[in-house]
């Protein structure tokens, strides 16, 4: 055996692999003839197959099958099931594949046949009416446009609210079949609420009280009906609805998150394919417009200069000295300290909003400042929800960490700032709200009501009162020092996703409440796309540093998982018999009045059933059933983590299985080459 | 649907239904089209299928491709002779891979061929190469460039051998989230 370098099965570094001709000693490996003939490589050439189907017409069908059957045995059993349109040969391979399949059938029944025309006939009208309810779906054109021109991160941005109005809708269908729908049916005390009483006046829509307080918004228009069968009756169907809309809402949601991520989760991070996909999957061949264009080679190249910075930071980093490195961890803690005082100083500016807002003093004032009172604590949550993001943004920006990793962090922060002050706020609502009050239901709806309500107006005067303006200013005195400061403006997606995770979590928690908030909701969002379309085509400029969704979506979703569990945590907080509240339990007004909770209504539904059910449902919510619902459970999921790890080593075993059979085949290709020419040579 | 058309007998017709993702007025609105591109050398009766080729420029100057920085090679990759002079059956069959029907495998193969500049059935350095520049217009620098080459076969090459080859690259596009929605034209 010849003397040979040892075959390096090491992944090949850039010096080895030169410019764009093959060393002569990958030359000699491609062009020797054993190297043609190598089953691996007749496969990847199917168009080869192409002219053997057409002389097979002339032939007939079954000896050129023979003939050509041994090398290609493969390939050709997959072409000759598969419909001929998937075959990745030109149009007139198709038809000699077609000639030869009709030779293979021509004495197949007549039944065979229509069967056959009718299945094709069948996915053709399928298709068709996939094609037509796809353009049914609304603002395909706007998003087309939108991507075209600002990228695919702000379109992500449109398609998250359209999911969103989708989401209102479903809960908009539920209510209404659940809920108002029952109850305006089987009303006792007909339409009397909803006369127009002396006391309303235009400001209820606002304030949520008067009219508005009366009419189906709140929850104090629900009362028991004349529908009054055990199993169903206001109430249950109420609770019904309620709890069918977080249910699906969760099972969305969480369908939605793991959509994408099941592959990065199961391959871990040493696979991921983000440059290849920049390369492969980079260009969107449907661009049309040289602008458009021009914008994607903008951003492509952007893209991956983003890529390169990253991996120059984390070398960078690798590199810090421990030096550098302490001062940067002092650094980052007293930056974080400062943040914990901001959130704390903005905590307490909401518990002092939320005590004066709801003070008993504030009757005997002018309308404006009753109204201004009443709004108070939405006014300090808006405006702190508005501001320090910025500042979070700004604070990253001196930690010195990667880009995607500043936008995390300020997402992480901003997350928490949100859910917490809604927290705060809800608790402050809650504690503060008195003994005696008529309808405690129906205030904490108004609260949630006007919180929705000023967050819309809050989106919609913003984009007309401060970035149009911004944007006047720019165009028509570009050299003032206030174009200066604030700069070209740009659409930065993760606040404003997280706005919308934001309503989203206020109308859930609220829902209870205040049953038409998915309305409001419905509403406010198709507004939103309309202002935010306005935005972003009038005011911005295209964002030139990419931002990258991936990551943050996890923490987008995560925090509508939050905003679900928030939502349920209030459920059960105001429903569960607490030591303090013991007597005022029986609330006066919605669905529940007369002396009925969640329990009874429930418990009464389930002893109208027969008996077997009964002790069934009994059997199945005592504890005796959690305990070996909750092992199975464990053992289920222990199962599949270690499933999931042994996937992972197979696939480690088989790269290097894969790699090692490579090198044996470039090491036999050259060994039996040298031979060949050995034996040439002694002719 | 009467068959008021003259352009093609019926056999035809059903025949490129069935190679293409196109329906009956799909197929005759894509001739049409190819026919506006030459309609002096496009005649309107293709029932004794005439040899006509249009050459690559008219092609490449369709509002479909005339942005696309790849537009030289997919007429290439789907010419009969290879230089991007494009037959009819040709056009309809690029158009028909290219469209939204067509399923992710013929994709990726027919994407493999579209990156692989030199056709010798592998994605090596100098192709990615080529492709890059294509994509950022020759803007990054070399160093960058190398970079980024490195990166990619170092993300997707599973033989490793330093080039791609189709089962390389179909495994990794395969899970590519965006892929069917990029690669793909509207005609």
């Amino acid at each position: 055996m010849e003397a040979h370098e040892s075959v390096d099965f090491k992944r090949l570094m850039s010096e080895e692999s030169t410019v764009s001709t093959l060393s002569s000693d990958s030359c000699e490996y491609y062009q020797t003839e054993i190297f043609d003939l190598l089953p691996s490589i007749q496969a990847s050439r199917p168009e080869q197959n192409r002219h053997d189907f057409s002389e097979e017409t002339n032939q007939g069908g079954r000896e050129a099958r023979e003939k050509s059957g041994q090398l290609s045995r493969g390939p050709r059993d997959k072409t000759s099931m598969q419909p001929l349109r998937n075959l990745p040969m030109c149009i007139q391979g198709k038809k000699g594949a077609k000639e030869r399949r009709k030779l293979e059938i021509n004495d197949i029944n007549f039944w065979e046949s229509w069967r056959k025309t009718q299945s094709t006939n069948r996915k053709r009208v399928r298709e068709q009416i996939k094609e037509a309810l796809s353009g049914l779906v609304p603002w395909r054109q706007t998003l087309r446009t939108i991507e075209g021109k600002f990228g695919v991160g702000v379109k992500s941005y449109f398609v998250f609210l359209r999911y969103l109005i989708y989401l209102n809708l479903l809960h908009c269908v539920l209510i209404g079949g659940f809920i108002v729908g029952p109850s305006i049916f089987y009303r006792t005390d007909e339409y009397e609420p909803l006369m127009f009483k002396d006391s309303d006046s235009a400001l209820d829509f606002f304030l949520g009280t008067g009219y508005v307080n009366r009419s189906l918004v709140f929850y104090g228009f629900y009362t028991q009906g004349s529908l009054d069968l055990k199993c169903l009756n206001i109430p249950l169907l109420y609770l019904a609805g309620i709890f069918s809309i977080i249910f699906l809402s969760l099972i969305l949601v969480v369908r939605r998150t793991t959509v994408g991520y099941k592959h990065t989760w199961m391959l871990g991070k040493r696979y991921s394919m983000n440059v290849s996909y920049k390369i492969f999957c980079g260009w969107d061949f449907t661009i049309q417009d040289p602008t458009a264009a021009a914008l994607k080679h903008g951003f492509i190249r952007n893209d991956l200069k983003l890529f390169l910075e990253e991996q120059s930071f984390s070398l960078r980093a690798a590199q810090r000295t421990l030096g550098e490195k302490v001062r940067l961890y002092l650094l980052r803690i007293v930056l974080n300290l400062i943040t914990l005082s901001l959130l704390g100083g903005a905590f307490y500016l909401i518990y002092f909003a939320t005590q004066t807002s709801l003070k008993k003093e504030n009757s005997g004032h002018h309308w404006l400042v009753s109204l201004l009172l009443q709004y108070f604590p939405p006014i300090t949550i808006t405006f702190v929800n508005l501001v320090l993001p910025h500042i979070f943004r700004k604070i990253s920006s001196f930690e010195d960490y990667s880009f995607t990793m500043q936008v995390n962090a300020t997402l992480l922060r901003s997350i928490f700032l949100k859910l917490a002050s809604l927290g705060i706020y809800l608790f402050f609502v809650f504690t503060t709200t008195e003994q005696d009050a008529k309808c405690k239901e129906n205030q904490f709806g108004r609260e949630m009501y006007k919180l929705s309500i000023f967050n819309f107006l809050a989106t919609f005067f913003s984009v007309f009162f401060f970035n149009y303006p911004r944007k006047l200013v720019q165009e028509t005195y570009p050299r003032s020092s206030l174009a200066r400061i604030s700069g070209k403006q740009r659409f930065l997606i993760p606040f404003n996703v997280l706005d919308l995770v934001y309503s989203q979590t206020v109308s859930w928690v609220g829902v209870y409440y205040c049953p038409l908030l998915p309305v409001i909701g419905i509403v406010s969002l198709v507004v939103t796309f309309y202002v935010k379309k306005f935005n972003v085509m009038r005011c911005c400029v295209p964002e030139q540093r990419m931002f990258r969704g991936s990551s943050s979506s996890v923490l987008f979703h995560f925090m509508l998982l939050l905003g679900l569990f928030m939502c349920a945590a209030t459920l059960g907080f105001n429903h569960y018999p607490l030591q303090s509240t013991e007597g005022r339990n029986a609330s006066s007004c919605g669905p529940f009045r007369n002396e009925q909770t969640m329990f009874t209504v429930t418990g009464g539904c389930v002893k109208s059933l027969p008996s077997p059910a009964q002790t069934t449902i009994r059997y199945l919510t005592s504890e005796a059933f959690a305990l070996p619902l909750i092992l199975a459970e464990i053992i289920l999921l222990t199962s599949y983590v270690s499933r999931r790890r042994a996937n992972q080593r197979a696939i480690e075993r088989l790269k290097d299985m894969l790699v090692m059979s490579s090198s044996d085949k470039r090491f036999l290709v050259k060994q039996h080459a040298t031979m060949l020419r050995q034996r040439n040579k002694h002719h | 649907m009467g068959n008021k058309q003259t352009i093609f007998t019926a056999q035809q017709l059903d025949a490129y239904q069935d190679c293409t993702y196109f329906t009956r007025k799909e197929i005759l609105r894509l001739f049409y089209r190819y026919r506006d591109l030459a309609p002096q050398l496009v005649p309107l009766d293709y029932t004794n299928h005439p040899d006509v080729k249009l050459p690559y420029e008219l092609i490449g100057s369709m509002p479909e491709l005339k942005d696309n920085p790849f537009r030289q090679r997919i007429a290439e990759v789907f010419s009969e002779d290879g230089e991007g002079n494009m037959t009819l059956d040709d056009f309809l069959d690029m158009f028909s891979v290219l469209s939204e029907m067509a399923p992710r495998d013929l994709k990726a193969y027919y994407a493999f061929k579209i990156y692989d500049f030199n056709n010798d059935d592998f994605i090596c350095k100098s192709d990615l190469e080529k492709t890059l520049n294509k994509l950022t217009r020759n803007e990054l620098t070399e160093d960058e460039v190398r970079m980024v080459c490195e990166k990619v076969i170092d993300e997707a090459d599973l033989d490793n051998d330093g080039r791609l080859s189709l089962e390389d690259f179909q495994h990794m596009i395969v899970r590519a989230p965006d892929f069917l929605s990029t690669f793909h034209i509207r005609i």
